[in-house]
């Protein structure tokens, strides 16, 4: 590694560290004059405090948007050269495209199309979500047949049946009722605190600097 | 553009991505790929709207108007902060330029860390504490309410040994093999017990949600048709 990549990496580490602590501490202590009650001026200060946080906020956002339409213009460059090659569905997609720009621009702002095409292809697909899953229940049970798979198809078929408006299912759903309001609530609460604890611990090692994913 | 015509698309398409349960015949299996790549076109377009009217062209509009600053450290300093995020843009195309590497690099970790000090403050005050706090809490009454008591209990140990089912730990017998102790492996299986339920039950509620969209579809179809 030369001399110039060393001072590099090292670089981005400490524009990375110093903006990284900036901004968590400005997240996490301003906009809160409760915390500042015993000085004078503690709003305009409160203030102060939150303005790191909002500039990189905001300087990330935009940066976000341009990165997205420098993604776009690179997903029409890829097409582009296929249709050179008259590859049929990259001309499907450049015409989608071009066409939505064009009817939204002329139109004024019209987002007919949106429900016209847009939303049917959303609603069919998800629609056949459900062949799919219901494909993927059935192989639960062939592919894992043990106690796990029992009780993953047990609480899929109770959790379904207690929405049928049927009298007579009347104790499967107050069954279905208790164990969304028990085992599922405990189930998802801990794999949202997993989750959560996962954000944190990757957040805070990349602040650190201990995972340097944006080296490249 | 005319109902009847956003009615026609709408049951052309429908049929396009529903021809998919055919299988890969001749023809046909172009209609649902044809749809896809529609949908992709589609909505390329409309995120680089979004991205444009609602993000950058707001911020292209307040900064032309040098009576207002968000900031309140005037308007050069809004302009200053616009054209570094432009500035970082331009340097994120050019990250495929190895000699470059020092400055995109720079660029994309300011992006990174901003998210991850904004993703480590939202998932300590949004859901961390909040769930420990909920989870921890002591109903009202629970002396005298014994099912809540139960109820209470049991979505404590749910959470905890569920939690406990992600850390697996063992120690290495004398042939150098993991083994787990039977308080460990006795306390994860609980954990599974509540995992696998409520992922039973996610899945029955995302299936409940696909049922009602098809249902939604057929009758849309059958109504367009007749």
């Amino acid at each position: 590694m030369s001399r110039t990549q060393r001072l590099g990496i090292a670089f981005s580490a400490f524009i990375a560290f110093a903006v990284g602590v900036i901004t968590t501490l400005s997240l996490l202590l301003g906009d809160r004059p409760e915390l500042y009650a015993e000085f004078a001026g503690a709003p305009a200060f409160a203030r102060l405090m939150s303005l790191p946080a909002a500039i990189m906020v905001r300087l990330v956002a935009i940066t976000s948007a341009v990165t997205i339409v420098i993604g776009i213009s690179n997903l029409l460059y890829v097409h582009l050269g296929r249709v050179v090659r008259g590859a049929f569905f990259s001309i499907v997609m450049i015409a989608s495209f071009a066409l939505t720009i064009w009817w939204y621009w002329s139109k004024g702002g019209d987002t007919s199309l949106l429900a016209a095409v847009q939303v049917p292809i959303e609603s069919a697909l998800a629609a056949l979500l459900f062949l799919s899953m219901v494909q993927g229940g059935a192989r639960v049970l062939n592919k894992r047949a043990d106690i796990w798979g029992l009780l993953f198809v047990t609480v899929l078929v109770v959790v379904l049946l207690g929405t049928v408006p049927i009298e007579s299912l009347g104790p499967v759903r107050a069954w279905s009722d208790w164990l969304m309001e028990i085992p599922v609530s405990a189930g998802a609460r801990a794999i949202l605190l997993g989750i959560a604890l996962g954000t944190v611990v990757t957040g805070v090692r990349v602040l650190l600097g201990q995972d340097r994913s944006y080296r490249g | 553009m005319a109902e009847g015509t956003i009615a026609l698309l709408s049951f052309v398409l429908t049929l396009m991505v529903f021809s998919y349960v055919l299988g890969d015949l001749p023809l046909v299996g172009h209609l649902y790929r044809t749809a896809v790549y529609i949908f992709v076109g589609m909505s390329a377009a409309f995120a680089a709207i979004v991205a444009y009217e609602s993000v950058i062209l707001p911020y292209l509009q307040d900064i032309q108007n040098p009576e207002t600053s968000w900031t309140a450290l005037g308007n050069s300093t809004d302009v200053a902060i616009f054209l570094t995020a432009l500035l970082f843009g331009l340097l994120l195309l050019m990250k495929p330029i190895a000699s470059l590497s020092w400055l995109t690099n720079g660029a994309l970790a300011v992006v990174i860390v901003v998210s991850a000090a904004s993703a480590v403050v939202g998932g300590l005050s949004g859901t961390l504490i909040p769930l420990i706090v909920a989870t921890a809490a002591v109903p009202d009454g629970l002396a005298t309410d014994f099912q809540a008591l139960t109820n209470t209990l049991l979505v404590f140990v749910g959470t905890v040994t569920a939690l406990f089912y992600f850390q697996w730990q063992a120690r290495r017998d004398d042939d150098g093999a993991p083994v787990q102790s039977p308080l460990s492996r006795g306390l994860r299986n609980v954990g599974k017990i509540f995992i696998v339920t409520a992922l039973g039950a996610i899945y029955a509620t995302t299936m409940l949600t696909a049922l009602t969209i098809l249902a939604e579809r057929i009758g849309f179809v059958f109504q367009f048709g007749s």
